[in-house]
């Protein structure tokens, strides 16, 4: 009796504090201060699923090493947010180009300083020069270094030599004067200055290199807003603001720190932003996503737009039945675009071409664009001689996770409706990739590629021209081959007229979705929150998550919660909570 | 150290020496081959957008391009000099990158051990003292609940209500001080806890109502000392030992015990580690862990047989 006592006492407790529980709030827990012009000081706190590689720009190429990069360092040229146009950061204006295309003059601006660090003599920061723009060039396409972006430059004049050993310096690389450097290119190249644009092209302290050797790839010594202050492996990075910054006399940047906290998933992230713990939510689950666009209090520190990633049914054209065209385009117009859509609750945005819609060269009338049609898929079907549908499955590859079988259910009902019965393989995400680069290995798969650089051809070149085909770690994971797409491409490359150049594109497009192959289904939907006190924050097409023109709008004010509540408990009753309120900013 | 060995230690830890030596050896071949058959580390560590010269020049870098017994050969050799390998993802040693977090998950562990010991020798000693009482039955309903709860839903809902909605606690982390670090520590290591402490409280209540019942606890209440006296100084001490051996083998757990527990709550400790490692392909660091994990476990066991051997000469060591 008295043991049935005890449990309905406790059972009865739970019940009370189960009922008298704070609700999950339904908007920001913290506001801002209400200034109106940029402020000074704070830190910012932002968070990451995986952790960092390392920050070297010259052999680091991944999303997030780009964003420790970009707060560290400074290019020559950036690109601007909302229009995708290169403007110049380190160099004074954007490049004079000689009369054949081939000449690009860089001009620095007077008076910049590396990073201070003990890799210089009295630990001050020297000045930056022309002679550090063709030493770091050098440095990042000398074999030894082994940058994985040599590639973006091998129309540099000279670059084989230089490659191969034969030269000691790259002779397409010379120093005019002590602030004005010529970059010639062995012929014209309109992607050139985007990859003038990528951190590959950053200016580095040889200095640095000779301290630190391999391991400055831990240890930056950069030009950027911020210097590393603390870099625990895995856990997390602070960095602090760089008084030798070039904008630092006009008050920038503005948080005195920004931390990154590194390997959270994102359940936890979103329950820690939604607490007010980070400042900015980048991924969340389903579930969180659609509750926090029903919750009006966070629409105005939200954003949602397209992403330059597209993405769709990967086919090989060298493996039957794909080597038909008529079975891939019955694919391309079987996949039902609409329930895709309502599906993922519309984080995403349909397409039939290869060209992300946020990238000059898409065009939204482009003959043959994939859509759903189920007749002109049965009658493909019918033209390749299989009206019944194929004898055997074909097997579909994707990544690990829900997502991947998520949308391998998709694309196995979908084409169920033209009588191709699809197995799906799902597997680690390295191994997805390795195998779906090999040739003669993967029929088909769940395909996807993200910009490099903001131009048609950081795609069209990449994923459907025949030189990017190889044994192993193909690029072309199709092995698709056109004669007429190679040409279109390669005219594009060269053409300096812009209008040309875009109907160019478009033609290759043209003749890709008509060869289909890939079935193009959609370009990502990205859904952005930042705390209200986060100002100035907008997602970069190209570096994503950017947070150099920050500013933190402080001291913040805790929303007030319920009974129990921690806010709502007297002081004495919490003598911890460092991290909640006020004392971390 | 003839004289102060209990007679057969000597060969005892010769034996088990080796036995673990081969146990270690067996352990990080099978997961040598097992992780390196994954997948490609360099596509991996490098991302979807890495070209194939940048590939190649990774698998040359780390030597992935060479024999598989080939590697795992150096691997050995690498090991018995204590070079456990470079990690891909961080570009550091994987000892520097596991001696990192191993003091974490020694201080969650750690912490989560004595939450466990508190509640559960106090909880199982009241209610042996309370026996058929309502809070006894009361406590022992809910240590049943504690045991049954497996740590992936008390962890979640903990972190739901204590840290979420109540905001008491932060939502997972680690800090930035000492007192920090404590204070992120103490919901993970409640959660931990809980099914330990059950264990415990169980185990106690059971060996305190034996040892109670026994003459010389009689005898010590006929002497007239007082109750608190016999429980703590007579009692307790003797229902505790089945309590020790318990600890003891779980002292391999202080290693890499909290894999779900760190996950939940993002402690950056080994278990969230090699979780990462193995999300990433980071092969060095999985062998580091692993290595690490299996000679742990054999020191643990082999720590456990000579503690009892030499605490209770009644224990016979086999090798004598």
């Amino acid at each position: 009796m008295a043991g049935v006592a005890g449990l309905v006492i406790l059972a009865v407790a739970s019940a009370v504090v189960a009922a008298t529980l704070p609700d999950a709030p339904d908007g920001p827990r913290y506001m801002g201060a209400g200034n109106e012009t940029p402020q000074r000081g704070g830190t910012l706190v932002v968070w990451h699923e995986t952790g960092l590689r390392g920050t070297d720009p010259h052999t680091r190429f991944d999303a997030l090493s780009n964003q420790a990069i970009k707060l560290l360092f400074e290019g020559l040229l950036d690109y601007e947010r909302d229009t995708l146009e290169l403007v110049p950061r380190l160099a004074e204006s954007l490049p004079d180009v000689s009369e054949d295309g081939r000449t690009f003059r860089f001009r620095l601006r007077r008076g910049l300083r590396f990073a201070d660090s003990v890799v210089f003599e009295g630990g001050r920061g020297r000045e930056i020069v022309a002679d550090d723009i063709r030493w770091s060039l050098e440095h990042m396409l000398d074999p030894a270094t082994g940058s994985p972006g040599v590639t973006f430059y091998e129309l540099i004049d000279g670059y084989e030599e230089f490659r191969a050993g034969d030269a000691s310096h790259v002779r397409g690389i010379r120093v005019v004067d002590r602030y004005t450097v010529d970059i010639t290119l062995s012929r014209p190249d309109q992607t050139f200055l985007f990859a003038m644009a990528m951190p590959f092209a950053y200016p580095v302290p040889r200095e640095a290199y000779a301290h630190y050797g391999a391991d400055v790839n831990r240890n930056p010594v950069g030009t950027g807003a911020y210097v590393l202050e603390r870099w625990e492996p895995g856990i997390g990075l602070t960095f602090t603001r760089n008084p030798n910054y070039f904008l630092a006399d006009e008050g920038q940047p503005y948080p005195e720190r920004v931390v990154f906290e590194l390997n959270l998933d994102r359940g936890t992230a979103t329950m820690r932003f939604r607490n007010g713990e980070v400042d900015h939510l980048h991924r969340m689950p389903l579930a969180d996503y659609l509750e926090l666009r029903s919750q009006p209090a966070w629409e105005p520190y939200s954003v949602q737009a397209v992403d330059t990633i597209i993405r769709g049914v990967g086919m090989n054209v060298e493996l039957p039945p794909f080597d038909d065209v008529h079975v891939r385009r019955a694919v391309a117009y079987c996949i039902n675009r609409p329930r895709w859509l309502r599906s993922r609750a519309g984080r995403m945005a349909l397409t039939g071409q290869p060209i992300p819609s946020t990238l000059p060269g898409y065009d939204p009338d482009l003959p043959g664009a994939h859509v759903y049609d189920l007749d002109r898929a049965r009658e493909e079907m019918r033209l390749a001689g299989h009206p019944d549908g194929l004898d055997e499955p074909v097997t579909f590859w994707t990544g690990e996770g829900d997502t991947g079988r998520f949308y391998g259910e998709l694309v196995q009902s979908d084409l169920a409706a033209i009588g191709i019965e699809v197995e799906i393989r799902q597997v680690a995400f390295p191994m997805f990739l390795q195998q779906t680069g090999t040739r003669g290995t993967v029929q088909s798969w769940f395909a996807g590629w993200s910009m490099d650089y903001p131009d048609a051809s950081n795609f069209l070149d990449i994923l459907f021209h025949s030189r990017s085909r190889r044994p192993t770690d193909s690029m072309n994971k199709s092995f698709y081959a056109s004669p007429e797409v190679d040409r279109l491409l390669d005219e594009a490359r060269v053409e300096r007229d812009r209008e040309r150049r875009l109907a160019l594109y478009h033609q290759a497009s043209e003749q890709i979705v008509a060869d289909a192959p890939w079935a193009f289904i959609f370009s990502d939907v990205a859904y952005e929150l930042w705390q209200p006190y986060v100002r100035n924050y907008r997602p970069h097409p190209v570096w994503s998550n950017f947070y150099r023109d920050v500013w933190l709008d402080l001291p913040r004010e805790r929303v007030a919660r319920g009974p129990f509540a921690i806010d709502a408990l007297p002081a004495f009753a919490r003598p911890f909570a460092p991290r909640l309120g006020r004392g971390r900013r | 150290m003839k004289g102060l060995l209990p007679p057969g230690l000597a060969q005892l830890l010769v034996r088990r020496t080796l036995a673990g030596l081969v146990i270690v050896f067996a352990v990080t071949s099978a997961v040598f081959f097992l992780a390196i058959g994954i997948g490609d580390p360099a596509t991996a560590t490098l991302g979807a957008n890495a070209s194939p010269e940048a590939r190649e020049a990774f698998r040359h870098e780390h030597g992935l391009d060479r024999p598989k017994l080939d590697q795992y050969g150096s691997y050995l050799l690498g090991v018995a000099q204590g070079d456990l390998g470079r990690s891909y993802r961080d570009d550091q040693p994987v000892t520097q990158v596991i001696l990192w977090r191993l003091p974490r998950t020694v201080l969650l562990t750690g912490l989560a051990m004595l939450l466990q010991l508190l509640f559960g020798l106090t909880l199982g000693t009241l209610a042996a003292l309370r026996r058929n009482t309502w809070f006894d039955t009361g406590f022992m309903g809910l240590a049943f609940l504690g045991i049954s709860v497996p740590v992936y839903v008390s962890g979640h809902v903990f972190v739901m209500v204590f840290a979420f909605r109540l905001g008491w606690f932060p939502i997972g982390g680690y800090g930035v001080s000492a007192l920090d670090h404590v204070y992120h520590a103490l919901l993970p290591a409640l959660t931990m806890a809980i099914a330990g402490a059950s264990t415990i409280a169980r185990i106690m209540r059971s060996e305190m109502i034996d040892t109670l019942g026994n003459d010389y606890v009689r005898t010590a209440r006929a002497k007239g000392l007082s109750a608190s006296r016999v429980v703590l100084h007579h009692a307790a001490r003797n229902a505790m030992l089945p309590i020790v051996t318990l600890i003891g083998l779980r002292i391999p757990f202080l290693v890499a015990g909290a894999i779900i527990t760190e996950t939940i709550f993002n402690w950056p400790g080994m278990g969230r580690l090699v979780i990462e490692a193995i999300r990433n392909l980071d092969v060095p660091v999985i062998m580091g862990v692993v290595v690490i994990t299996a000679v742990s476990v054999q020191v643990g066991n082999i720590a456990a047989d000579i503690g009892v051997a030499m605490l209770d000469p009644r224990v016979r060591l086999r090798g004598s």
